[in-house]
């Protein structure tokens, strides 16, 4: 096939943010976490995305701060490589190559230049052993630099979030399985404790994290039972100690002491923040209800904010007080999508599960989950094991009225529960308003689930595993009710007891397929059984009816590798080819039909019209792994792309979620050409950092600073000049006259500014002579008549001044063949 | 693609972001400045200036959008970042005390202060398109020019005698429009008036460019609106300078508050200009600006709003986006301090639209989901709870009516029948009616019961447990009462399991009693239908219970055993038992049945047999719509 370079597969956002622990600026005004192959930097107050530092090529797996300079951080990944950020800037620094993939990254304040990384065991590279090795980083001016000082300091480390430095980056603690290890920097000697394997089963004990105290000697530890244990006295093999602590009752998965050490923060799937006193430990605070089990707690520097990422995808940023503040959502990722991916017609927003029991709604044009709609209506607890109610299936209508959601739960050995819920779109208070609710409304798992399209009736079709599919209709019984229209069954359908898998209703909601295994019925909508359609062998996996020009063609898949076109008109089938499509997706807005077929181990996909022989567009290896999820989401603007092959994308846009839950999408480069060429950056300044203090005292500094400018020369003067040392300190009943003092003191001012040395001795001489005969001449209050007053005073000298040296005549012919204009000029001005 | 936001300088300012309509921003009665987000419907920041009582806010604009990241052009490889949209950012805000504070969403921070340009109170600012530059307008009649990057005010001008109201910046910014005394026309460059035009005799509250500048030069036009003025002029820049008078005028019901227009790029597109007045009105119009035109245009199509009460009262839209795609509409309404935001598909064909929106109820909603991301859809008791056994929760079983309906004439001969024995029945009723003023008879009243539908009278008689007295009362009851007795048991089956439990065995009795009456009747299966659903999804359990049932009595039995007292414990199981089994019987199970109540049993199973002959053709009956559409295939 042709590789076409103007579509890319793009990743779309969503991408996780929990991944690794986040990170607090000094100013805790931003948030730094990894997020795939780039680092986000949040703002803690508004939760919007400010950068995104891109320049890794593999997972990002660690971001510490720089404890050397508060405005930058470092980034470890996968790729091998450490790089050095301007998070303010969103500039990248540096890059340290190391050459090995690096799973977490440490940093100390008292190992400067060094960097502790975990690299897997030097020399396998595909064992399942992990060590910690510091690294030295180079000083260079270069961009990229070699960083190929290593170190080993640790064996055997779990890869991710079990070690910690302590008290003064003297010692580093690691944990994994059920010892623990204590590295001490200066004696180049580690100690290792063990825990007794539990009593009951070997990994209760174990170690899950560490966190050692910033100021004492003393180690947090949590372990998968709950527990949390205080280790002290361990620079010793013998005689250490550890108390233990108990509340999470189930693992304790992170661990971190704030920044005094006055507290100790923990967390587990519970989705319960404790922080417990240190020394105080019976006395605890807890934040419950955060929605998600608890991956990883950081704490900013100041101990002003924490924040704690959630295995929903999501960042929660609590002040200090026990109170949230902001919460970061991604794309909440559950073990599966058991909802198909959706596109609400009114906010055009992705729809998916979302919480466990919720629906979440997903902006695909700001990359930013909306918010998630609670559908079950029942507390979630977080707690292993629990079989609680999950949306399974959802559908909207074509104009987004009416939504539909079946929930179910299922346990071992016990009744399936299964409801059926139908919610309204209520226009007057925007909002979705349960209006009927059918308990059991199948007696197996609903596969499938679909609204009729036609405008004229409110009609949905759920199918099951129990052999039936069923119809239910919106009746306005308004006569015998005062309730209003509400749903009710129309319809119980089944075909020779076999199970039925898809269904699907053409475009104009006329015809209604639904496969039972092996055989496709169409059934009219009053319910008469038009005709079967079957292609054996394989059973029916997905059907799609055609649309527009080529509404008469029906599509479908089956499992034993076949895509099979049947002509509605002649009840014939039109073609068939051999393809194993994992996935069958029509485009609501044009005839276009997307397939996702899997062949060794990878999803190719082809875009075609039924009517058609040659597909659109064929795209080989998309990515690894079955697609199972697809959507196309109409556009808000029609692309206007004049290549062929990207014509399918103009209308709308191909969302696909792949095995590991990454949303993608395919972009042209024209769309891409029209975003960039649509956005500048704006460069505004914003150096000032306004508070209420500075508005109140800018004011007064600015009025300050408008009065001292005309005098801004007189500024510079030497704070030794002994005349103003002498007019400062001596007393004031013990000072002079005010004018001597005055001439005095503007003289000392005079010297201090002439910028030429040779210019000092003359007017030394001058003030010699003022103080001869200065008395009375002028008064201190009307300093500045006085200092324009000055430039008369040259005559006045001679005056006075009746015996002089022959030297001290030449020196003063000397001073008044000099220039002095340049005196009265500075003193007027 | 739509001018960026404007400002106003009159009621209070409200500014939908530029392109994407993410957010609106809005400065209420309190002084705060607050940000809603459109998608989710709620607060997204609050932000407080420093001196928002004395400094009110007077107008805001939105930046042009942002870039999210201009770094070295790196090599796309195959699975990049795919582009988002540009994110707003940056917000500026004229304050009465003649300061512009820059605001930056994304941090939610005060992002600079713009200080000394005014000295008199802001009017109006505006973005420049391209540069980073910001222009001023203010009461002191000085337009400032803002250099963004070092925060200092470029270049100051005086442009009129009177305070300057309102600026625009055309979208290739290269001229700028003040209006003053009169509205002038600047090129930026020089710093120069262009044009200068005439007309308005109030303040002009708002200025905004319709086309982009084409080639030609005679295609220029921009739009102005004025305090008290029912009319928005649209102005054409020409070459030859003649452009002393507007040449359209848009005919509106008050003085225009907000203003959103799509401009044309090309000669032959429409302009597409939402104006919302101060009475609360939404005004859109459809213009193709080509040279003059007499008449005031009038609104293509207006849009109110009203409240649900029961007298209603108007709610005053504040702000309107028009998007790209023609249909819909992004609204703002309702007070400053909690708007409420809505996208809109409004059918121009009609010249008048209402809405009506229940405000109250979505103001209380807005607040909680800011922090916790999640909504709660209202779930209230009104809706309809359909269990198994309800009707509708099967489908009525209208298909075999239908297949009956088919065979036709028997069906109405039936009904004649049935009249005939209507006919019959009432000379018989009015006999048995004499002797019942005798003895309180519950045959009688249970017919008046169900005549006069007295709930009081069948509660009387339904709460009876007697077995012989429900024989009896059934066996009197006059055949026309069968039906409505029928349908009575149903209406109360379907109800709380304790009235079932009574139910049964009037159930029972009528079946036995009157199978062959039921039975010709031509509508049976939707008679029974829905009852048969009801006992249907009750006894499915049944199996289960009786199981659990036996498991409990073998526990009990044992502890019993091992126990003290024996007695004790047998007679508890006994009154277990009769509960749940009184609640099934009626079902064929029959496993796991202790023996202390067989001599009991065994007469409910004589009726069971009867009650499940009905059960069993309905069962029938319904089988065929299942499996009749099936058989139609096949003969195909």
């Amino acid at each position: 096939m042709v590789a076409h370079a103007e579509i890319r597969v793009v990743h779309r956002g969503g991408s996780k943010i929990n991944f690794r622990e986040p990170v607090i600026t000094n100013d805790s005004r931003f948030l730094l976490c990894a997020s795939g192959e780039s680092v986000k930097v949040y703002s803690s107050s508004s939760e919007e995305c400010v950068h995104d530092l891109q320049g890794h090529t593999d997972l990002v797996s660690g971001i510490v701060r720089n404890p050397s300079n508060h405005l930058q951080v470092y980034s470890c990944s996968a790729d091998g490589t450490v790089r050095l950020w301007d998070f303010t800037d969103g500039i990248l620094i540096k890059t340290f190559i190391i050459g090995y993939p690096i799973y977490s990254i440490y940093v100390s304040e008292n190992h400067g230049g060094v960097v502790f990384v975990v690299v897997p065991m030097a020399n396998d590279k595909s064992s399942e052993l992990f060590q910690l090795v510091a690294v030295h980083l180079p000083r260079s001016e270069d961009q990229e630099v070699e960083a190929r000082e290593l170190s080993a300091v640790l064996c055997d480390v779990r890869p991710s979030g079990a070690a910690s430095f302590g008290r003064e980056g003297e010692y580093i603690a690691a944990a994994k399985g059920l010892q623990l290890e204590v590295f001490f920097f200066k004696k180049q000697k580690s100690y290792r404790f063990f825990l007794k394997p539990g009593n009951k089963k070997w990994a209760k004990n174990a170690f899950t994290c560490v966190s050692c105290h910033p100021k004492e000697d003393c180690i947090a530890t949590g372990h998968e039972d709950g527990k949390i244990r205080l280790w002290r006295n361990f620079n010793q093999k013998k005689e250490y100690t550890y108390s233990t602590l108990h509340w999470h009752h189930g693992a304790v998965n992170t661990l971190q002491f704030t920044p005094e050490g006055t507290n100790l923060l923990s967390g587990g799937i519970e989705s319960v923040l404790v922080q417990w006193r240190y020394t105080q430990e019976t006395q605890m605070d807890f934040l419950p209800r955060l929605g998600g089990a608890i991956t990883h707690i950081a704490v900013s520097p100041d101990g002003s904010l924490f924040c704690t990422s959630h295995s929903d995808n999501k960042i929660t940023i609590i002040q200090s007080c026990v109170k949230v503040s902001a919460v970061i959502q991604g794309l909440v990722k559950g073990e599966g999508v058991r909802t198909n991916l959706m596109i609400d017609p009114r906010s055009k927003a992705l729809v998916l599960n979302g919480k466990p029991g919720h629906l979440q709604f997903y902006s695909l044009h700001r990359d930013k989950l909306l918010y998630n709609l609670d559908i079950v209506q029942q507390e979630y607890i977080h707690e292993e094991g629990l079989d609680q109610f999950e949306v399974v299936r959802a559908a909207f209508d074509t104009r987004g009225d009416w939504l539909a959601t079946v929930e179910e739960r299922t346990q071992k050995g016990s009744e399936l529960e299964i409801n059926l819920k139908m919610w309204a779109y209520d226009e007057k208070t925007q909002s979705f308003v349960l209006n009927t609710t059918v308990t059991a409304p199948h007696d197996d798992q609903i596969t499938a689930m679909c609204f009729s399209p036609s405008p004229e009736t409110t009609m949905l079709v759920t199918i099951s595993f129990d052999g039936h599919f069923k119809a239910w209709l919106l009746a306005d019984n308004s006569d015998t009710t005062a309730e209003g229209a509400s749903w009710s069954c129309d319809f119980v359908g089944g075909y020779h007891l076999l199970k039925p898998g898809c269904c699907c209703f053409s475009a104009d909601g006329s015809l209604l397929a639904v496969g039972f295994q092996e055989v496709v019925t169409v059934w009219s909508p009053s319910w008469e059984l038009l005709t079967t359609l079957s292609q054996p062998p394989g059973a029916i996996r997905d059907l799609c009816f055609g649309r527009l020009s080529c509404s008469k063609y029906l599509l479908g898949t089956s499992t034993k590798n076949q895509l099979c076109c049947w002509n509605l008109l002649t009840c014939s089938l039109e073609w068939s080819t051999p393809v194993d499509v994992s996935l069958l997706q029509a485009d609501p807005l044009s005839e276009n039909m997307a397939a996702f077929c899997s062949q060794s181990g990878c999803s190719d996909l082809f875009v075609f019209k039924p009517s058609e022989p040659l597909p659109l567009y064929s795209q080989r290896a998309l990515c690894t792994g079955k697609v199972q999820h697809a959507v196309f989401a109409p556009r808000d603007q029609m692309l206007e792309s004049c290549e062929e092959h990207a014509q399918w994308l103009n209308r709308s846009q191909l969302y696909f979620l792949t095995q590991h839950m990454d949303l993608m999408t395919f972009s042209t480069k024209s769309e891409e050409d029209r975003l960039l060429a649509s956005s500048k950056r704006l460069m505004v300044d914003d150096s000032v950092a306004v508070t209420p203090f500075y508005l109140l005292l800018g004011k007064h500094r600015q009025q300050q600073e408008a009065l001292t400018n005309p005098m801004a020369e007189r500024i510079q003067l030497p704070q030794g000049s002994i005349a103003i040392k002498e007019l400062l300190y001596t007393p004031a009943h013990v000072l002079p006259s005010a004018s001597f003092l005055c001439s005095m003191f503007v003289r000392s001012l005079l010297i201090s500014s002439s910028p030429a040395r040779e210019e000092k001795e003359p007017v030394e001489e001058e003030m010699e002579s003022e103080e001869e005969d200065s008395e009375g001449e002028a008064e201190l209050r009307d300093a500045r008549q006085d200092l324009g007053g000055s430039a008369a005073w040259g005559p006045g000298e001679e005056l006075g001044a009746p015996a002089l040296t022959k030297a001290q005549e030449r020196e003063l012919r000397r001073v008044k063949h000099f220039d002095h204009s340049w005196l009265s000029s500075l003193l007027e001005c | 693609m739509a001018a960026d936001g404007g400002s106003f300088s009159l009621g209070l300012p409200c500014v939908f972001s530029p392109k994407s309509r993410q957010y609106l921003a809005l400065c209420a009665q309190d002084g705060r400045l607050r940000i809603w987000n459109t998608d989710i419907k709620t607060l997204n920041q609050e932000y407080v200036p420093s001196a928002h009582l004395s400094a009110t806010c007077t107008c805001i604009s939105w930046g042009p959008c942002r870039k999210a990241k201009e770094g070295p052009q790196r090599k796309k490889r195959k699975s990049d970042a795919g582009q988002v949209e540009n994110q707003v950012d940056l917000l500026a805000l004229g304050t009465a005390a003649g300061s512009v504070i820059i605001y930056s969403t994304v941090k939610g921070a005060l992002h600079c202060t713009l200080d000394g340009g005014h000295s008199g109170g802001v009017n109006c600012v505006q973005w420049h398109p391209e540069d980073c530059l910001l222009y001023s307008g203010s009461d002191d009649t000085r337009i400032v020019e803002w250099d963004l990057q070092t925060g200092k005010a470029r270049c100051k001008w005086k442009a009129d005698r009177a305070s300057v109201t309102s600026l625009c910046v055309s979208p290739d910014g290269k001229l700028l429009l003040s209006a003053g005394h009169t509205i002038k026309m600047w090129d930026l460059e020089t710093k120069e008036v262009y044009r200068k035009f005439t007309g308005h005799s109030t303040a002009v509250t708002t200025l905004r460019f319709a086309t982009t500048r084409p080639p030609d030069s005679n295609g220029l036009y921009f739009l102005s609106g004025a305090a008290q003025d029912r009319l928005l002029s649209v102005w054409q820049v020409r070459e030859d300078g003649k452009d002393k008078n507007s040449v359209v005028s848009f005919n509106l019901t008050d003085e225009p508050h907000h203003i959103d227009l799509l401009t044309s790029s090309s000669k032959d597109e429409a302009v597409r200009l939402a104006v919302v007045c101060k009475d609360g009105q939404l005004h859109l119009f459809e213009h193709l600006l080509n040279g003059p035109c007499k008449k005031p245009l009038s609104p293509l199509c207006t849009v109110q709003m009203t409240g649900v009460e029961d007298s209603p009262v108007p709610v005053p839209l504040l702000a309107v986006a028009l998007t790209p795609d023609n249909h819909s509409l992004l609204l703002a309404y309702g007070n400053h301090l909690q708007p409420v935001m809505e996208r809109v598909e409004v059918n121009t064909a009609e010249r008048h639209v209402c809405l009506t929106r229940d405000v109250r109820t979505t103001l209380s909603l807005n607040m909680e989901t800011t922090v916790s991301k999640v909504k709660t859809p209202v779930g209230n008791a009104k809706s309809k709870v359909l269990v198994p056994g309800l009707p509708g929760h099967q489908a009525p079983v209208k298909g075999a009516l239908g297949s009956e309906k088919r065979k036709g004439t028997d069906a109405k001969e039936m009904s004649i029948e049935e009249r005939l024995g209507k006919i019959k029945m009432s000379p018989e009723k009015g006999v048995k009616g004499a002797p019942s003023l005798q003895t309180d008879n519950y045959a009688v009243l249970l017919v008046q019961g169900l005549e006069s539908k007295d709930i009081n009278i069948l509660n009387k008689v339904f709460h009876t447990r007697k077995d012989n007295l429900i024989k009896k009362t059934v066996a009197l009851l006059p055949l026309p009462a069968v039906l409505p007795l029928v349908e009575e048991i149903t209406k109360r089956m379907q109800g709380h399991p304790y009235t079932a439990v009574l139910m049964v065995r009037w159930l029972k009795a009528v079946l036995m009693q009157h199978t062959s009456y039921l039975a010709s009747l031509p509508d049976l299966v939707f008679q029974l239908g829905v009852l048969y659903h009801v006992i249907e999804s009750r006894v499915k359990m049944f199996h289960k219970l009786s199981k659990l049932h036996g498991k409990l009595y073998l526990l009990m039995t044992q502890v019993a055993t091992s126990g003290k007292e024996v007695k004790d414990v047998e007679h508890k199981a006994k009154l277990v038992y009769e509960e749940e089994s009184s609640d099934e019987d009626n079902a064929s199970g029959d496993e796991g049945l202790p023996d202390e109540d067989s001599d009991n049993w065994e007469e409910d199973e004589t009726m069971e047999d009867e009650a499940e002959e009905g059960v069993r053709m309905e069962s029938k009956v319904n089988g065929d719509s299942d499996i009749e559409p099936g058989n139609e295939s096949e003969e195909e």
